[in-house]
């Protein structure tokens, strides 16, 4: 088989979806028109914790424009519950609307269908919902204890999910150390909250027994089970449409909506139904990133090496009974970071509290454990005397133990640690910094530098979910595609995964134009995912970068169907052996008399129309679909080692800030990151990524927190209160990139969509933590805010 | 204490608005939107609502030349007004010089934010023709970005500076 071409593999092409973009001609779900439609408001829960006894829509269904109602009984009545995916064998009932009680405030309640949504929620103020609140479990060490109030009595405890791993002999390994340390960290609520807000288009066409749903969910294959067991139809009976995607970020994911949509289209007689999120009912009940709290402990040796871990780890799921226990399961992928740490205990806690469910969120899980180690490592070269850097480099898994196994059974693919991090130094001029600090703290200014080297796992195992769940629910890694030639000669892709940004169009026609030997411009990727007509799998969506690990694998799997069938075809024509053969310029040629050709709508003429040119026994078409599965995915084995996730990129990020010790204000002055996510594809997309992802994690370390009071109210439901960076407080990232191609992926590519947003937080953290080192500030809890720096400054002083 | 709704339909008031170029008539509910009434009525659908209290800048209309925020405006009150969305951008050539440097430095992702932040980049280039880069961030911090990092955002705006004068 011979190698395709590489004339757009690797090239910074300009996106081609971003003309579309800049024109405001994007289709999103709100921009969808349909005919009749009519819109949903929701009402939601006031109360953190409560027990539902009268939900009352006679005067809001008297309202003008509207047409009915649901509350969560008639959700109990129309549809079958929500199943969980949690490891305890209780039955809860969880449907579309809450039922029987409300387990955080914003939870929905009760829906109106409308003529408008203004109307809807005219409605809404006439709803009478009689309430009989409880007490609320918001802090998760507090919901852990035997007196907390109970999210579900049935269940008996809020601990939804606690486990220990052990990983090899952690006990012996801290009982040879020369010094032993012990850390708590935390980390908030934030989430990643992607401008355009989830929204979903249902018509239930109860006639022909169709559901047709548009929605800009990013996990459709995923959701399609879900609707389908809740409404009791068949996969056949649905249709799932993924129009254009505002960002996602592991957000955009809420089955609960797709179906009250589906509900109330079925009783309105099968108009089309439209909701979409406000801003205020994103930012309290859509997805929360869990909040959490980390105690590691680590076992030096005398020369530094840290010998063994152990991590308690508790993560505050919110009201999610639905699929907990992520971002504990997304944490074995980096659980011991970049670094050759042979043994480690980890204890997990899987905790609901009364407050919005968790759920995938940039990094998932990730940026906790990635802030936590090198916080930790930080913490240890203070305690130890030594250079962070050179501790760092002690402990480094070397690119000659590549590809490595981690003792959870991660698999690091490839990577240059040490390599990435020599890079980062002179990219942020390290060496003159150290002397700009010494001078600046002798004017009493407070300038820092903070490093974090941080492992990116991307494309999940789904097989993971069996060490929390108990069950097989599903395994694997994988995506689908089609890659199809017209009867004209261009050039059609559908892929499962549309993404939300990343480029997928473009980087899609990169791959397919170089394996068909054409111009770019003759392949066209579809923006859209359509469940009757992509090729999908449970796996199919927009996820954990999955881009370079499964849908790569899909594209080129389908493109590869087609080229062996135009090669056939073409030798059959030209009466040339196929080695004889190139695909090249838009048609295939013998390579050493480059006349002697048939153009692509050649060859698709004999295969659509004139048939009887065809050899004898070829199928006609020129159509290739692939199901992409990684090899490398496995199940957990008998001591529960797994790879939950398959590639692992990496980068070393490094920040200087300078705090205002007067304001508390933490200016970033320099920003560097060293990237390696393996071959790029296209580096306009592959540094976009890392800027943004940085961006997130700029925001998680000092402005983003969603601010619950004692009560469980959530006091950070706008903008103004929820912060988030602008283009004032994000710099431009200096970037400079390694590449170790990964051996396992067809080309080498690895996840770059998480990335940055894993060892921001900690480098920012070390940042401020080192500016502040002479007055001996440290910071426990995140974010970064003025008030929190001022604060601890202020404690120094006083100290002192 | 419930809130007292009356049950007689909402106000409406007649208005006429120029958008792009075009005069639109039409009878509004007095509180519609601007950004639902240049979306649903005008069909601008690229017009985007990112927050509904007017801090992510998503909804950034020109009003006369100036931008302002859609979504925190009611529709009544551009009556009289001209009103360009980013659809009125560009023109028979195809894209504007500013969308284009979009498109070169790859200044978006997703492209939510994208139609508010040319906007925004349209009033500050009129107003300031040749800014510099703190300049430039500071007249776009009030468009939020949650996919670029404003990095290419902020290249494609002074990239695109020197042909906008004039």
């Amino acid at each position: 088989m011979e190698a395709s071409s590489t004339q757009w593999k690797g090239r910074a092409v300009p996106l081609r979806e971003d003309v579309r973009f800049s024109t405001g001609r994007g289709t999103y779900i709100d921009d969808m028109k349909f005919s009749d439609t009519l819109h949903v408001a929701l009402l939601r829960s006031v109360h953190a914790h409560a027990r539902i006894l009268k939900v009352d829509l006679s005067e809001a269904l008297k309202m003008p424009g509207v047409v009915c109602g649901l509350t969560g009984e008639d959700a109990g009545r129309m549809s079958e519950p929500l199943r969980s995916l949690i490891p305890i064998p209780v039955q809860l009932d969880a449907y579309c609307l809450a039922y029987g009680k409300v387990t955080h405030v914003g939870e929905p309640v009760a829906a109106i269908l409308a003529e408008s949504r203004y109307l809807a929620e005219d409605a809404l103020e006439k709803i009478r919902v009689e309430y009989e609140p409880l007490p609320a479990a918001v802090d998760p060490e507090a919901a852990m204890e035997p007196d907390a109030p109970l999210l579900f009595e049935s269940m008996g405890t809020n601990v939804m999910w606690r486990d220990r791993f052990d990983y090899g002999d952690t006990d012996a390994a801290f009982a040879r150390a020369a010094r032993v340390f012990k850390k708590r960290f935390y980390i908030q609520r934030y989430s990643s909250t992607a401008l355009e807000t989830f929204g979903c288009t249902a018509v239930y066409d109860d006639h022909r027994e169709q559901l047709t749903v548009w929605s800009n969910d990013q996990r459709p294959g995923q959701a399609m089970p879900i609707v389908a067991h809740s409404l009791g139809l068949t996969h056949a009976q649905i249709r799932f449409v993924t129009p254009d995607v505002g960002g996602g970020f592991g957000n955009k994911r809420k089955a609960h909506y797709l179906i009250i949509a589906a509900l109330l289209s079925k009783l309105s007689g099968g108009r089309p139904v439209h909701y979409l999120e406000d801003r205020r009912e994103n930012l309290m009940a859509l997805i929360h990133a869990c909040n959490g709290v980390m105690d590691l402990e680590a076992a030096l040796d005398e020369e530094g090496r840290i010998l063994g871990m152990k991590v308690h780890d508790i993560a505050d799921e919110g009201a999610n009974v639905l699929n907990p226990t992520v971002h504990s399961i997304l944490k074995l992928g980096n659980l011991t970071n970049c670094y050759r740490i042979p043994v480690v205990r980890y204890e997990v806690n899987s905790v609901m509290t009364n407050k919005c469910p968790s759920g995938a969120n940039r990094g998932i899980g990730k940026p906790f454990m990635c802030l936590a180690m090198e916080r930790m490592m930080d913490y240890l070269a203070r305690q130890l005397g030594m250079d962070p850097i050179e501790l760092r480099r002690r402990n480094l898994v070397p690119p000659d133990a590549m590809p490595y196994t981690g003792p959870s059974g991660a698999l690091i693919d490839s990577g240059d640690f040490n390599g990435t991090l020599d890079k980062l130094l002179p990219l942020i001029d390290y060496q003159d910094f150290l002397r700009e600090q010494r001078e600046a703290r002798a004017q009493g200014r407070y300038l820092g530098i903070g490093i974090a080297i941080g492992l990116e796992p991307s494309t999940s195992n789904q097989s993971a979910y069996i060490l929390s769940s108990g069950r097989r629910n599903a395994s694997g890694s994988a995506e689908a595609a089609m890659v199809r030639v017209e009867h004209d000669g261009s050039i059609l892709v559908l892929l499962g995964d549309v993404g939300s940004g990343q480029g997928h169009e473009t980087a899609a026609a990169q791959i397919v134009a170089d394996e068909l030997g054409v111009a770019m411009d003759g392949v066209r990727v579809s923006p859209f995912f359509d469940s009757a007509v992509t090729p999908w799998l449970y796996a199919t969506g927009n996820y954990s970068n999955k881009f370079a690990g499964t849908d790569v694998g899909a594209i080129l799997g389908a493109a590869r169907k087609v080229r062996d069938k135009l090669l056939e075809l073409a030798a059959y024509l030209l009466q040339e052996p196929v080695e004889n053969l190139e695909l090249a310029e838009g048609g295939v040629r013998a390579r050493d008399r480059h006349e002697h050709r048939k153009a692509l709508a050649e060859l698709a003429f004999v295969a659509y129309r004139d048939l009887l040119s065809l050899p004898r026994g070829m199928e006609p078409g020129l159509e290739g679909r692939f199901y992409h599965s990684s090899d490398l995915a496995n199940v957990p084995d008998e001591n529960r080692r797994v790879r939950n996730q398959l590639f692992a990129s990496n980068a070393a990020h490094g920040v200087i800030v300078e705090v205002d010790p007067d304001t508390g204000g933490v200016a970033i002055l320099k920003y560097g990151v060293v990237h390696d996510c393996g071959t790029v594809l296209n580096p306009s997309i592959v540094e976009g990524l890392v800027q943004g992802a940085t961006a997130h994690g700029i925001g998680a370390a000092l402005y983003e927190e969603f601010d619950y009071d004692a009560e469980g109210n959530l006091k950070s439901t706008t903008f103004v209160d929820y912060l988030k960076p602008t283009a004032v407080e994000i710099p431009d990232v200096r970037m400079d990139h390694l590449v170790t191609p990964s051996p396992y992926t067809p080309l080498g590519m690895k996840g770059v969509g998480e990335g940055g947003a894993i060892p921001a937080p900690a480098a920012i953290c070390n940042a401020v933590e080192n500016a502040l080192e002479p007055l001996g500030c440290t910071f426990d809890h995140l974010p970064l805010t003025p008030e929190r720096v001022w604060a601890e400054i202020e404690k120094a002083r006083a100290s002192k | 204490m419930e809130t007292q709704l009356t049950d007689a339909p909402a106000d409406t008031r007649a208005i006429s608005v120029t958008v792009n170029g075009t005069r639109r008539e039409g009878e509004v509910d007095v509180r519609k939107t601007l950004a639902d009434f240049l979306r649903e009525d005008a069909g601008f659908t690229g017009v985007h609502v990112g927050c509904e209290h007017g801090v992510c800048g998503a909804c950034s209309v020109l009003m006369d030349g100036e931008v302002i925020r859609s979504c925190i405006l009611f529709a009544a009150q551009a009556d009289g007004h001209e009103i360009v969305t980013v659809e009125g951008l560009g023109g028979e050539e195809g894209l504007s010089p500013l969308q284009q440097a979009f498109v070169d430095h790859h200044a978006l992702q997703c492209g939510f934010c994208t139609p508010g932040m040319l906007l925004a980049a349209v009033d500050l280039l009129k107003r300031c023709p040749d800014p510099t880069e703190t300049q430039v961030r500071e007249a776009l911090s009030g468009n939020l970005c949650m996919c670029t990092g404003y990095a290419g955002i902020i290249r494609a705006v002074r990239a695109a500076a020197p042909h906008m004068k004039g």
